[in-house]
């Protein structure tokens, strides 16, 4: 009990949220469930439909996985894992159908494939199997909202280059449709909405996070070269006085 | 037949499903690695990019953190 | 003579025209992660054929002759990923058990190939689109051997990439995927191969 708590710093949860967006957002930086972010990325509803189900699914995978995980034994884990998102799946799958049918159309298989998304499964076994529901809701809750983010950011691209401006209100049918144009109508770059489209974009992406990344790390290394010297600079200093003044004295 | 005596026999096929796959599953872990591929480990040169919980590659990542 | 010409045009289809990684986004997981060396990419795409013709022969009359008429066709998904879970485990334990040369080559992917999403995508794809046994045959044989040709040619062009002048940004994902976005791109010629309906 003690070890425990002496884990448990102070914004442990803040931190915990906070991970899954930007540290090891589950897409851009661990590339993970590529498949949904590649093909539902069309539009800015699809993607944001998209990362609500994959949200619910991992919020109600990691919640059950953690309530059970001192009663499933050690050795069948991975299958009891891969039973109990089957069955979220299938329940998201099915609400989809009754109510939002026009998202249920447009993700098509990829509803079902969240199955197997290596997310869900990743975080249920290196997370949610060893840490409280709450703080497995937590950690869904971020890891499912910097997916979902992620996605958006996405679809901007492909969305606004591909068709030249956003249009909601097609998918979720409750908001009245509107338009927004930005791109006047017949410059914008069709090749944006196929496959090949989605992939320059997902691997510029990636390029410019590791452009800033590297940046950040050459950054960090001038600093301490430069800190490096200035001290060296400063032992060489005092010396020199230490010196000067050792000859003053004889 | 009755949908009763399909739906249980249904049910039950599934369930013999989740019982070979538990089974394939302990037996597959159990199974020892055969011999000459002891030596297989991780390495960032073979792949990257998916990191998958059930990869030994990836398992063998975790542990070198 | 006519069964087998829609046969083979079937495959071809989900081979080239449509196919798997570049046009429908199935298992670009092993495609980004398992394609660095040209033997590891051939070993994933040989066990993915293997998995996905074995899938798609048990998932058929599973959903055709148990799911359907017991009424309960709404538990496709969870009954394909038991079914395609305890193959891959099983082949997986025969490999192991009984030829320690082909373990070398496939068995560490193997345990990867239960969340490849071309193998319930081909599945659940050929349930949602109500495709008869042949027809779910083609599929499935069509769309492992597309993975299998795109994945090795694609391990190919990113071996030569590895040591070819990239800018530091772009090393390793990024520019395998602009690279994958050409290779889309040329695919996308292959369209209008056929005229289909």
């Amino acid at each position: 009990m003690e070890v425990k708590k002496m884990k448990r710093e102070k914004g442990y949860t803040r931190k915990n949220f906070l991970k899954g967006i930007v540290i090891e957002n589950p897409l851009f930086v661990s590339i993970l469930g590529t498949c949904p972010a590649l093909a539902t990325t069309k539009s800015i509803e699809a993607a944001i439909g998209m990362g609500l189900l994959f949200t619910i699914v991992l919020i109600c995978s990691n919640m059950l996985v953690s309530l059970l995980r001192k009663l499933i034994p050690e050795e069948i884990r991975t299958p009891a894992y891969i039973v109990i998102i089957a069955t979220f799946v299938t329940i998201v799958k099915m609400f989809t159908n009754a109510f939002l049918s026009e998202l249920y159309s447009t993700l098509g298989v990829f509803i079902s494939l969240i199955v197997v998304n290596c997310i869900v499964l990743g975080r249920a076994e290196a997370y949610a199997s060893k840490n409280n529901v709450f703080d497995s809701l937590i950690d869904a809750l971020g890891m499912g909202l910097g997916y979902m983010l992620a996605l958006i950011t996405m679809a901007f691209f492909r969305e606004l280059l591909g068709l030249g401006g956003f249009t909601f209100g097609k998918i979720f049918q409750f908001i009245p449709l509107t338009t927004l144009q930005i791109i006047p109508k017949g410059y914008e770059i069709k090749m944006f909405q196929t496959p090949a489209g989605a992939f320059i974009v997902f691997g510029l992406i990636l390029a410019v996070l590791a452009f800033i990344k590297n940046r950040k790390a050459e950054l960090k290394a001038n600093i301490e070269k430069r800190e490096k010297i200035r001290k060296a600079q400063e032992a060489k200093e005092a010396a020199l006085k230490a010196a000067v003044n050792n000859g003053g004295n004889k | 037949m009755s949908q009763t005596g399909y739906i249980i026999i249904a049910v039950s096929i599934l369930l013999a499903l989740l019982v070979t796959f538990i089974v394939s599953f302990v037996l597959y872990r159990r199974t020892p690695v055969p011999k000459g591929c002891e030596d297989i480990k991780a390495s960032e040169e073979k792949c990257s990019g998916c990191s998958h919980v059930e990869c030994h590659f990836y398992q063998d990542k975790e542990e070198n953190k | 003579m006519n069964m087998f010409i829609a046969f083979l045009l079937a495959i071809i289809t989900s081979m080239l025209v449509d196919n798997v990684v570049l046009s429908r986004f199935y298992g670009i997981c092993p495609f980004l992660g398992v394609s660095k060396k040209v033997k590891s990419s051939l070993g994933m795409g040989v066990a993915v054929v293997f998995v996905i013709i074995l899938a798609t022969v048990i998932c058929w009359p599973l959903y055709n002759y148990v799911l359907v008429p017991a009424g309960i066709p709404y538990l496709d998904t969870v009954a394909y990923i038991l079914v395609i879970a305890s193959l891959v485990q099983l082949v997986g334990l025969f490999i192991k058990k009984y030829s320690p040369g082909l373990y070398k080559t496939l068995g560490i992917y193997l345990p990867l190939i239960t969340t490849n999403c071309a193998v319930l995508g081909v599945a659940q794809s050929n349930t949602d689109q109500g495709l008869g046994f042949v027809e779910s045959l083609a599929n499935g044989l069509g769309t492992s051997v597309g993975f299998l040709l795109i994945i090795v040619v694609f391990s190919c062009i990113r071996v030569r990439l590895e040591s070819s002048n990239t800018p530091k940004a772009f090393k390793g994902l990024p520019i395998a995927l602009i690279t994958a976005a050409i290779m889309a791109i040329a695919f996308m010629g292959l369209q209008g191969l056929f005229v289909r309906g």
